[in-house]
């Protein structure tokens, strides 16, 4: 990681004054949330009165097109913006309180599978797309933004790898833009696929955690197929998640080799800085889970304190996705996403077909 | 203008593991009795 910083602006808003600033963005998210699963509660109702047989759409596709139809057509007015923003924080909040709903058992069985299966993941994905990179002519830079973010972890991992190969803005934009746009499509390409193909609950979960990238789509392309995919998309995309410091950690001593970034003093301190906390926070809460420190109304508390995380999560996901400044980033670094993402939807897709065979998912 | 400093700040992933476990505590404690889905 780059050893100098740049200086802080001086502050011009108190702490509160920040705190406060983010209340109109959040009760957006909320309300947008709620909204997604009142119009699902009212179609499940409507349908029962009238006996009915109607497609079950969970309020996840419904805060999301909310989301996505404010965004790209109102627009988020700046006033909205910073609590919009906060989406990642409720979405890690609701990863750690989701621990709740697993057995330490379990994590570690479809954790240890999950791991296995992300390491393979790792190695085919980051070879593909450097070699896809280069073919494209995309700068050497580019291509490691855009290796890292669909092999590892969408965003977050874009941005930690800038900072620790000093990436310029405009390939960070770049990068972030072609995961963010795939990341839309994943959403709503990822569900039919899974029916087309019957996949059970547990082996759609494992594939989307695998392979979508950021964290909030594979969270919501989980969910979207069914709440028990959900849970195992959000375990399989953490433990993807918690290999994020290694993969920042390889590209940023590379690129200080070829004299292009700045030395890593410290690999343990640069492991920790990079490791994401919330995986921590997670393992705790199975753990506790586990050990008999809730009881079962308590455990179902806990679990739906998450639900409600995500369903800010899953707002601020439309909320932030402007399909148009997605398009105005160019071409060929979204075709290399792109060709980058089917391929590694499809190696990925493979795995968890053998996972299923062996490991009897 | 740069300057050579360690971050010292508490990453926003910390805050939401604080947060998440007093939400779980407040639970345990009894003082959150029901959480409606």
């Amino acid at each position: 990681m780059a050893s100098s910083v740049t200086l802080p602006p001086p502050r011009t808003r108190s702490v509160a004054g920040s705190f406060l600033g983010l209340i109109p963005g959040i009760l957006l998210l909320a309300i947008v949330g709620y909204a997604g699963k009142v119009i699902e509660q009212s179609i499940a109702r409507y349908g029962k009165a009238h006996h009915h047989v109607l497609p079950n759409i969970e309020y996840v596709l419904w805060a999301i097109l909310i989301g996505l139809a404010i965004s790209n057509t109102l627009g988020v007015p700046r006033l909205f913006r910073a609590g919009v923003a906060t989406y990642e924080f409720w979405l890690k909040a609701g990863i750690v309180l989701l621990g709740a709903r697993f057995l330490l058992g379990d994590v570690l069985r479809l954790g240890g599978v999950s791991l296995l299966l992300v390491f393979i993941e790792l190695a085919l994905a980051l070879t593909f797309m450097i070699y896809l990179g280069r073919g494209f002519k995309l700068s050497p830079k580019l291509t490691t933004l855009l290796a890292v973010g669909s092999s590892v972890c969408g965003v977050s991992a874009i941005i930690a790898t800038q900072g620790a190969i000093d990436a310029d803005e405009d390939d960070t934009s770049y990068a972030i833009a072609a995961i963010l746009a795939l990341g839309a499509l994943s959403l709503f390409v990822f569900p039919l696929v899974g029916h087309a193909l019957h996949l059970s609950d547990h082996a759609y979960g494992l594939w989307a955690g695998l392979a979508v990238d950021n964290t909030a789509e594979a969270t919501a392309a989980g969910a979207l197929y069914s709440d028990a995919a959900g849970k195992i998309a959000v375990l399989a995309k953490t433990c993807r998640n918690a290999m994020i410091g290694f993969v920042v950690l390889g590209f940023a001593i590379y690129w200080a080799s070829k004299g292009q970034a700045a030395a890593v003093t410290s690999k343990g301190a640069f492991l920790w800085r990079k490791f994401p906390k919330f995986v921590l926070g997670f393992l705790l809460i199975s753990l506790l889970a586990s050990i008999g420190f809730f009881t079962r109304p308590q455990l179902v508390a806990v679990g739906n304190l998450s639900r409600w995380a995500f369903l800010l999560t899953f707002a601020g996901v439309g909320l932030r996705t402007n399909l148009r400044e997605l398009g105005k980033q160019g071409a060929r670094p979204f075709i290399v996403g792109a060709v980058g993402e089917v391929v590694i939807a499809l190696i990925t897709l493979g795995l968890v077909f053998g996972a299923d065979r062996w490991f009897h998912l | 203008m740069t300057i050579p400093t360690p971050s010292r700040r508490i990453s926003l992933d910390t805050w939401a593991v604080f947060l998440a476990i007093a939400a779980a505590l407040l639970v345990r404690t009894g003082i959150l009795k029901t959480v409606p889905w």
